[in-house]
């Protein structure tokens, strides 16, 4: 019973993805993507209108069969209100998300709602999980989905559903998203050695990076220069712009090395380098990453610690296109 | 918390709307039915109180096994409309016991729709279906609190969004209702129950009980005359005819199916009765019925129209009367013999006076009015509520009490033919009516019912003779209100006395009248009728469910548009779309609200150049500048909307009041 549910669902998936083609994120969702079906409680309602239905017909009584075409009406109306609960909602998705093996990797959706109607309870699925929310008139909300992850590599998503019960669960709307997600899934962080360079801490050669820790005397100014670095008393004096350079304490680039893990096998090798990744992402060190392979400039910042964990996650599997 | 887990308000939601629908059952389900649902749900309701889940499932059992058998054991089986209702209610309220999760609360809100319709299989008043109708607006708003993302929204925002879906069923259910072909007949026979008491005429009369009927206000039937209307003295309602008396108690005998041939004489009224149930099976019509449309109703040998299956639900029957007839046959001896049978050793002395008036007048003409003249000379009174009468009741009535109504003066008057050997029988049902102006129908209450005899004459055939005309003459000619008012309790005599009251109480039962005649019995011929308003050729069933998909494909259309325009991103709220109203309607009278102008401003430009619209057209900016900058405003947004579209500035302002228009504005 449940495959074959499975496979009905995958099947119908498929047809969609086919019929939709390929979408690009944010998207509307128009009226012709929903669909809608009743619930197990839309059936029984179903059921019980048909009751309603007969007795009504069967005692000639035309103020039972005014109540039974009245539930009926409702029911009808309610399956309108349950598509409009989708109809005109707008779906993005933040695609650049940090995951960990044996972890999560978490989605986050933001469904915007430009209409003067409240819709509650819309529900975002991917693979087997959801999030829910209930998305204000005129607003706009995220909605995390976190999916769990047991293997490093890449999760690549080609669709989601975007689905509601509302008004009163006897119906069920959904929508199916051709958005592509892809999550990078690093090695799971984990490891006993110490970074590389805690352990010669004591001889930094303070000459060649810049930094804003130790201050090193004036430079030209140049467009783009943090404000808090201009040398505002120089330029008060009648001199030239100018600004203060500064260097870094760290500011000797450190190699995260692949071949500094001797003897120990890939994974474990793979976890160790993710550790240090994100111990010196959070020590706010500029740092380099040498894989077989690949090798990744020293630098910092957040689009840089994507890289590295990206690179982590890649190890063996090969770039996607 | 499991979010699947109903809690306490939830559980008390639903058991609320529970026991609201099963008010309307009241008098159908046994009171331990509902004492059981009651009690279970209190039970349940004080477990989740303390924040128990529901009780264990063998106790569920036991109980459910339990109910269920003194169920079966009450009604002996479980098909038919009140023994099933008593079930699904018992199922509800055990299902109430163990509602542990939200999908039994779902399954209680259905049971409580059903519960609802099935009352109105067997109810037909308007306030029943409005009753049940915000019940289940009620239930609906329920499933709205069911838990879900976000706090649980408040009653009144869950009303408003059920009422709003009912609002919008409501044009679809009524082109359902209209157009869905109704059978003429039940698609299977329906057990009939009885279940109500007998009310109006019964089978026995017995003169000297207390009887309440001449007091009761009830209405029997409603008579709607299709041309001309009988004179008053001739609107005699045929119902039960009685030829057995035991000397105290006049009873209904079995009578063959076989009517005897009338030729008809003068007119023909034709007109339809609209019965109310009484649950025997008895129709009546006017003295003398000679045409009817009721399916099974058969007349008998006393000219009494009868149905197999008792009126257990309001019906209404076409029929023609003829208020003259001729007999042309003859009463056979078995007949004659019934007809003149009197008990032995009873009432001597009335069995001796007719002796005495017999040899009198040996011609039954005269015999016949010699007893009205003694009825109408001797000190006999007219009274409804006349003392308790011996065992001899005839006796006590004619010679010592001298007080009573017509049950009285019609058996006494049978007697007294019966011992002159002139066959006789006692015909029962009612006489007069109050005319409805308002909707031209007759109304026949309980307290017209009547009793009188019929005599056979050799030559004339059946002859009515009614003696209570003879004592009474108005009450015959203008029914019993005048007559008795004496006799009354007060409030009722005073209801009479005041006229406006008693025609508030006719425009009432018009009302009511219509209700039954356009709702209640909206059938196939009605339908044809609203086929042939609409213009459709030749209509039939076929043409039917083509009115009715067109018609539904036109609701379901607006349904989409309106649900639609809804989460337009170009809607505007409420109150700018009702401002913007505003706007065109001024823009209407050539004072269009100009591009840099705020309300305050377009206000005093409007009210100088119109100044008889000025303060309503100034009041309305003011809510408006209110609601909008949310400066504390009196007014709620939707009545600021209720009045922009109650506000009608007429095109013109009154000559008088025109004032002189600033040249700034002309300008612009």
């Amino acid at each position: 019973m449940r495959t074959l549910r499975q496979a009905i669902s995958e099947k119908t998936r498929a047809w969609a993805a086919r019929r939709h083609g390929r979408d690009t994120l944010p998207i509307k969702i128009n009226r012709r993507r929903i669909y809608i079906l009743p619930t197990r409680f839309g059936l029984m309602l179903a059921f019980v209108l048909v009751a309603m239905l007969i007795a009504g017909l069967n005692y000639n009584s035309n103020l039972g069969l005014a109540f039974a075409f009245l539930m009926m009406s409702v029911a009808l109306v309610t399956m309108h209100h349950c598509n409009r609960n989708l109809l005109g909602l707008q779906v993005d998705v933040t695609t650049e998300v940090d995951a960990f093996a044996g972890r999560e990797a978490s989605f986050e959706f933001v469904l915007r709602n430009d209409s003067i109607v409240e819709r509650r309870d819309v529900e975002i699925c991917c693979m087997s999980a959801a999030g829910m929310r209930s998305v204000p008139a005129r607003s706009t909300e995220s909605v995390p989905v976190a999916i769990p992850v047991a293997k490093r590599g890449v999760v690549r998503l080609s669709q989601f559903e975007l689905r509601t019960r509302y008004p009163f669960g006897w119906f069920h709307a959904w929508t199916y998203v051709q958005g592509a997600l892809t999550a990078y899934v690093a090695p799971s962080p984990r490891g006993n050695r110490t970074l590389p360079s805690a352990e010669g801490l004591g001889s930094v050669d303070r000459s060649a990076r810049p930094g804003d820790e130790d201050f090193a005397g004036l430079r030209a100014y140049q467009p783009g220069v943090p404000l808090k670095h201009m040398a505002w008393k120089v330029l008060a004096r009648g001199g030239e712009a100018a600004v203060q350079s500064f260097t870094s304490l760290a500011a000797q680039p450190e190699w995260l090395e692949w071949s500094s893990l001797e003897g120990q096998d890939t994974e474990t090798r793979l976890s160790q380098l993710c550790l240090w990744v994100l111990e010196s992402e959070a020590a706010q060190r500029v740092f380099g990453l040498r894989i077989p392979g690949k090798e990744i400039a020293p630098a910092r910042g957040a689009a840089h610690r994507f890289a590295c964990l990206r690179a982590l996650a890649m190890y063996g599997i090969g770039e996607p296109q | 918390m499991n979010p699947k887990l109903a809690s306490y308000p939830q559980l008390l939601g639903a058991f609320a709307c529970l026991a609201l629908a099963l008010v309307a059952h009241v008098q159908s389900i046994p009171a331990w039915v509902l004492a059981t649902v009651g009690l279970s749900g209190a039970i349940r309701l004080l477990l989740a109180r303390r924040g128990r889940s529901a009780p264990p499932q063998a106790v569920r059992l036991a109980i459910a096994a339990l109910a269920i058998a003194l169920l079966f054991v009450q009604f002996r089986t479980f098909n038919g409309l009140s023994a099933g209702t008593a079930l699904l209610a018992l199922m509800a309220g055990l299902k109430l016991l163990e509602t542990n999760t939200q999908r039994d609360i779902h399954v209680v809100t259905l049971i409580i729709y059903f519960v609802s319709a099935s009352a109105l299989l067997e109810g037909n008043s308007f306030w029943l279906l409005a009753y049940l109708i915000a019940v289940c607006w009620l239930t609906t708003a329920t499933l709205l609190r069911l838990p879900t993302t976000g706090p649980v929204p408040n009653w009144r925002r869950c009303l408003r969004y059920s009422g709003r879906i009912l609002s919008q069923a409501l044009p679809i259910a009524v082109v359902f209702w209209l157009f869905f072909p109704r059978f003429n007949g039940p698609l299977w026979h329906i057990p009939d129950e009885g279940r109500s008491a007998a009310s109006g005429l019964s089978d026995s009369m017995s003169p000297g009980d207390i009887d309440h009927l001449a007091l009761s206000d009830e209405v029997a039937f409603r008579v709607r005359f299709a041309a001309a209307t009988p004179a008053p003295a001739e609107r005699y309602w045929r119902g039960p005819v009685m030829h057995d008396f035991d000397g105290r108690t006049w009873r209904l005998s079995h009578s063959s199916s076989t009517a005897p041939l009338l030729e008809p004489q003068g007119r023909a009224y034709r007109y339809t009765v609209s019965l109310e149930p009484h649950q025997h099976n008895w129709i009546f019509t006017l003295d003398w019925p000679s045409r009817w449309d009721l399916p099974g109703g058969v007349l008998t040998s006393d000219y009494t129209l009868v149905r197999r299956e008792p009126v257990s639900r309001p019906i209404d029957v076409d029929a023609t009367s003829y208020t003259h007839v001729h007999w042309s046959e003859r009463l056979d001896n078995p007949l004659r013999k019934r007809d003149t049978r009197l008990p032995a050793n009873r009432n001597p002395r009335s069995l001796q006076l007719a002796q005495t008036l017999r040899s009198a007048h040996p011609d039954d003409m005269e015999y016949v009015r010699a007893v009205l003249a003694m009825f109408a000379q001797q000190p006999f009174y007219y009274t409804l509520t006349p003392p308790k009468l011996a065992d001899n009741s005839v006796d006590a009535f004619l010679f010592d009490t001298r007080r009573g109504f017509c049950e009285h003066y019609a058996s006494a008057f049978a007697i007294l033919m019966r011992a002159a050997g002139i066959p006789t029988r006692v015909v029962t049902g009612y006489q007069g009516g109050i005319f409805n102006r308002f909707a031209d129908y007759w109304i026949v209450r309980q307290s017209d019912a009547h009793a009188w005899d019929e005599v056979w004459i050799e030559g004339r055939g059946w002859l009515r003779v009614d003696p209570t005309a003879a004592i009474a003459p108005e009450r015959v000619e203008h029914g019993l209100n005048e007559e008795a008012s004496a006799d009354e309790p007060l409030t009722s005599r005073w209801i009479h006395r005041t006229r406006w009251l008693a025609d508030a109480r006719l425009r009432l039962d018009a009302l009511r009248q219509l209700w039954r005649e356009r709702i209640l019995f909206f059938d196939q011929d009605s339908q044809q009728k609203l086929l042939e308003w609409l213009n459709i050729p030749e209509p039939d069933a076929q043409k039917l469910v083509m009115v009715l998909t067109v018609a539904l494909v036109l609701a379901l259309c607006w349904l989409t548009w309106s649900v639609r325009r809804e989460v337009d991103p170009a809607r505007k709220e409420l109150l700018i779309r009702a401002y913007a109203r505003l706007c065109v309607k001024l823009a209407a009278l050539g004072m269009p609200r100009l591009g840099h102008e705020g309300a305050e401003d377009y206000a005093a430009r409007v009210a100088r150049r119109r100044p008889d619209l000025g303060s309503a057209v100034s009041a309305l900016c003011r809510d408006y500048c209110g609601l909008r900058y949310g400066i504390a405003s009196s007014v709620s947004v939707a009545q600021f909307d209720a009045a922009v579209r109650a506000f009608r500035p007429a095109r013109k302002a009154k000559q008088h009041a025109q004032a002189p228009t600033p040249p700034g504005s002309r300008a612009s």
